[in-house]
């Protein structure tokens, strides 16, 4: 397939992505890629987030279809896997709560009748980690969010698009990031 | 034929004298269709004649040579008409069947880069003549200048010298009589850099065109880069595992990837040395996000060692495979990803998992995918860093680090900047 990438998967704490509503798909072609727009301007049509499962429970009625909750230092995940992520569903399946776990999945999102707009993530894959990975990644997020930040003032047509939409207080981010921060210290 | 009338008849109007476009045409059509004089000399004779018959000395309607000349420093405005004095530095290759002559030329004060054109219909200038050029546009192209010689243009060749060396020096970068500044092979990443290399031929392959002479790999101890070198450069054949001196040859982009070309303007000077060839060390730090099919156990073809599909090799059909184990991870650090292969030995050696307890794995579950998924369960969702050589899009693993702790001081460092605000 020439001109394919890869979608990169992006790094975003719980509450960034809890506080996103904005999505869009990249041109008119039936296969665009669409996109989750975050309030800091990350782009996100792939995540991997790592965390830990604290819940998990098989909702489905005819088919398996499980729900779990992952918590990272700033909120928590929802993640939803069926028949369509057999491989994910069945990690979920077994393995037992709490557990650190990694997650690379695709961002979904869906309107109440409300109108408010939940986020959740659909697993590509789940694996059982430790905990060293899941500090790795607070800091890594961290740092990929205080990038994002650094950036906003910038004006690329992404950080214009999220300013417009959400118009965030980057003070919240900031605070968010050094609140995650500071949790790994208290570990130590 | 009538352009060149024209602009006859035009310098002429000039200097207060009317002569009849027809009357020009005719004689010059005489001159180069019965005569067979080329273009530029029948116009050179035409205008003598008149100039002649209407008694106008000659330096009158040729602007002074020092007056209306142009210093090659001073060329900077695109599209301006000028008139040079300048020397023939060097003859390039011709690249195409529009151009009669390109290369460049200079003065005391600068270098520049010429094209003659084939529809200028000019008279061919030759290697380290002076010349006075009348005529000729300066253009600009991607923030550099350069003169065309076209219709317009005259050539005239005197029979003096002039002194380049001083300015050769200035272009030493678009090289000129000295060489072009020596270069490792990793440095080579621009497009259009004329350079020199020392480097072994690390391999030759076969050759696809007529109008390449040479091609394969050269390297030295920071990798290593494609060279080609074209019949019409006329170099001495280059053998491979001996090392030479590559000197003025020019860097080319395609498709992302670098290579050097060997031409008219380069030289190769063989060198009595081994050089040591090192590929260069890429290193990636960041989560494996993936692991693609065709990792795991796979099996070899014996003949060509590609990767079996089905059992059957695309070279040799269906053959008796050979066990080995590869993983094809993706990594990715948020920013960009990269697509690893790790062969055996460090695949061993990070997933704990040899290949004779993948086989005995694989026979267990009378399924070779089991493999796979221990390997995804090991691997998957953690951080490593890697490194290697790079291949294309892939980076071929020769070491493999999990990260296991959280660097204390750039934690710190996050936790000010994300505080600084």
């Amino acid at each position: 397939m020439a001109g394919y990438t890869r979608e990169v998967a992006r790094r975003v704490f719980a509450q960034e992505f809890r506080e996103s509503d904005l999505t869009y798909k990249d041109g008119d072609d039936q296969y665009a890629p669409h996109y989750l727009l975050t309030p800091t301007g990350a782009r996100v049509n792939r995540m991997f987030i790592v965390g830990t499962l604290v819940e998990k429970e098989d909702i489905g009625s005819d088919s398996e279809y499980w729900r779990g909750r992952v918590i990272d230092p700033t909120g928590s995940f929802m993640i939803y896997a069926g028949q369509y992520q057999p491989e994910a569903a069945q990690v979920l399946a077994e393995c037992e709560t709490p557990a650190f776990v990694s997650i690379v999945g695709k961002p979904s999102t869906y309107t109440t009748g409300e109108g408010d707009v939940l986020t959740s993530v659909r697993p590509e894959s789940i694996f059982v980690v430790d905990g060293q990975t899941r500090d790795l990644w607070v800091a890594d997020t961290a740092k990929r969010t205080l990038e994002r930040l650094k950036k906003f003032d910038n004006g690329s047509n992404d950080t214009a698009k999220a300013r417009e939409h959400y118009d965030p207080d980057p003070k919240r981010y900031y605070s968010m990031v050094s609140q995650a921060l500071r949790s790994l210290k208290e570990t130590f | 034929m009538k352009e060149i009338s024209q602009d006859i008849n035009a310098r002429f109007l000039e200097l207060g004298v009317e002569i009849p476009v027809g009357d020009i045409e005719e004689r010059l059509d005489k001159m180069v269709n019965k005569f067979k004089v080329p273009k530029e000399e029948a116009r050179r004779s035409v205008i003598n004649y008149f100039l002649k018959e209407y008694n106008i000395p000659r330096d009158e309607f040729y602007p002074s040579r020092s007056e209306g000349l142009k210093q090659i420093s001073e060329l900077s405005t695109d599209g301006e008409w000028v008139n040079l004095k300048a020397k023939v530095v060097q003859l390039w290759e011709n690249t195409h069947e529009s151009i009669s002559q390109v290369g460049l030329i200079g003065d005391e004060t600068g270098i520049i880069k010429f094209t003659k054109w084939e529809n200028a219909e000019l008279p061919d200038i030759e290697d380290g003549q002076v010349y006075l050029f009348r005529n000729v546009i300066v253009k600009e192209w991607s923030g550099k200048f350069q003169v065309n010689l076209n219709k317009s243009s005259s050539i005239e060749r005197l029979a003096e010298d002039l002194d380049t060396g001083a300015s050769a020096g200035k272009f030493a970068s678009a090289m000129g009589e000295s060489e072009s500044p020596r270069k490792k092979v990793s440095e080579l990443n621009a497009d259009g850099q004329w350079v020199s290399v020392k480097a072994k031929v690390v391999q030759l392959w076969e050759n696809s065109h007529e109008s390449i002479s040479q091609v394969g790999l050269i390297g030295d101890e920071t990798g290593t880069i494609k060279f080609t070198k074209w019949a019409s450069a006329e170099l001495p054949d280059i053998e491979e595992g001996k090392s030479y001196l590559f000197r003025n040859v020019v860097t080319n982009e395609w498709n992302g990837k670098f290579q050097v070309d060997l031409n008219k303007s380069s030289s190769i000077e063989s060198i009595d040395e081994d050089m040591e060839v090192g590929t260069s060390t890429t290193t990636f730090t960041g989560a494996m996000v993936d692991i693609q099919s065709g990792s795991g156990l796979i099996k070899r073809c014996p003949e060509c060692n590609r990767a079996l599909t089905k059992g059957a090799c695309m070279e040799h059909g269906k053959v008796d495979g050979i066990y080995d184990l590869r993983i094809k991870a993706v990594m990715d650090d948020g920013i960009t990803t990269q697509d690893a292969i790790i062969k055996r030995d460090v695949a061993e050696q990070i997933t704990g998992l040899t290949l004779e307890n993948a086989i005995a794995l694989a026979a267990d579950a009378l399924d070779q995918g089991v493999v796979l998924e221990q390997m995804k369960k090991v691997l998957v969702g953690k951080y490593y860093t890697i490194s290697g050589t790079r291949l294309d899009r892939y980076l071929l693993v020769d070491s493999i680090d999990e990260l296991e702790f959280l660097d204390q001081k750039e934690l710190d460092e996050l936790i000010n900047a994300a505080e600084a605000v």
